[in-house]
């Protein structure tokens, strides 16, 4: 049977796979950001996961709002990387497991969740820029993933509890999967930021550690704020923190956090938590 | 009202992108978008006219796109997300970006940031 070895809660801002493609490890300006993320990358080095499951949103790339899914479940053998302006970043196309994803639309649409699905559609930073730094290609992708982009663009969005909930049925379904799978979890987003307004470039760390806190210790605190109460401590952008919740709602309620990192260089704070099952 | 987002109408500079947003700049956050796509952001190098013509823009928002005018675009209802693709194609960054949002120039608003460098 499939096995949640734990999850990931990430930052997903572009500049990270900037960092990354323009191999400023070494650079003092973002050698905090890539430090942080080295024991991450040494925990699933170490714990070699075939599938990430990914919460993460789409910026107005590959879906629009002419269309706009709430849930929204990839079910590919591949995804090509999305040009976002630039030409897409040089990285291979990732990899998707289809088995899993099939199974996990089943699982969740027989749970009430019914999730739109997608395939051959291209992915873009919202999943891929944190994983660089954690799950790097050399030259392949290690290994698959099964994504489920959330919307968090256009009001109405999912409320934190559904997201939540949603990630609660991710581990149903995972673990009901017949497969020797190793699986991590992965939710992106956040934390504090806000790109809209007179009010961009709201930071708050103190409400940051909060969250960082809440997350291992207290989830369903978080789940009982509103949308207003992120936005108003975290920006409109900090909102995204919700899937961080999807992410943790599919772990074990006594899942700790082993490590964790912060950085707030420019306009959004950028963190990463490693939990652990036990 | 969205339950939800009750209290929002009352933080200051903040333009929350929701139906009513999305559905009046709905032309404007398409051309946009699109400029994720090559041949269309070929032909906005090349003819900005066109490509508005094929949008179907109107007069203002050829302006405020034209303009690179961040602040106004973003209180018309433009999705920040969108707006990002202009950036990358015109050559400007989140923080230049942001900086106009707020009134300020880039060297104010990296002024107010931990690591001015990192961007």
């Amino acid at each position: 049977m499939a096995t949640i070895l734990g999850g990931i809660g990430t930052s997903h801002v572009p500049t990270i796979a900037m960092a990354y493609d323009r191999k400023k490890q070494g650079d003092p300006d973002w050698a905090p950001l890539f430090r942080g993320y080295e024991p991450v990358a040494q925990w699933m080095a170490e714990r070699k996961p075939d599938v990430l499951v990914f919460f993460y949103n789409d910026h107005a790339t590959t879906f629009f709002f002419d269309h706009y899914s709430t849930f929204t479940l990839g079910v590919s053998a591949e995804y090509p990387i999305a040009d976002e302006g630039l030409g897409p970043r040089p990285v291979p196309p990732l990899k998707g497991h289809v088995g899993l994803a099939r199974h996990l639309a089943e699982s969740l649409v027989n749970d009430e969740f019914d999730m739109s699905v997608f395939q051959d559609l291209p992915i873009d930073h919202g999943c891929h820029s944190p994983l660089t730094m954690f799950w790097p290609p050399a030259p392949e992708w290690p290994g698959r993933i099964v994504p489920i982009a959330i919307n968090v663009l256009q009001h109405p969005i999912p409320t934190p509890l559904r997201c939540y909930k949603l990630g609660q049925a991710v581990r149903r379904a995972v673990l009901s999967y017949p497969e020797d799978l190793k699986v991590v979890v992965v939710g992106t987003g956040g934390l504090s930021h806000q790109m809209n307004g007179e009010r961009a470039g709201f930071n708050n760390t103190e409400w940051d550690m909060q969250f960082l806190d809440l997350i291992e210790r207290d989830p369903a605190t978080l789940t009982k704020m509103t949308h207003a109460d992120y936005i108003r401590l975290g920006g409109t952008e900090g909102a995204e923190e919700i899937m961080w919740l999807a992410m943790r709602g599919a772990l074990a309620s006594g899942a700790r956090k082993i490590h964790q990192n912060y950085y707030l260089p420019m306009t959004a704070a950028m963190a990463v938590a490693l939990f652990e099952e036990s | 009202m969205n339950p939800q987002l009750k209290g929002v109408e009352n933080l200051p500079g903040t333009y929350l992108f929701d139906l009513e947003r999305s559905a009046r700049a709905l032309k404007l956050n398409r051309f946009l978008h699109g400029l994720t796509a090559p041949e269309k952001r070929a032909l906005f190098k090349e003819n900005a006219e066109a490509a508005f013509d094929r949008a179907a823009l109107s007069p203002e928002e050829r302006r405020m796109v034209s303009a690179l005018d961040w602040a106004a675009l973003i209180r018309y209802g433009a999705s920040f997300f969108c707006l990002e693709k202009l950036g990358r194609v015109k050559g400007v960054s989140n923080p230049e970006m942001v900086a106009g949002f707020r009134g300020e120039s880039l060297e104010e608003f990296l002024k107010t940031r931990n690591v001015p460098g990192a961007r």
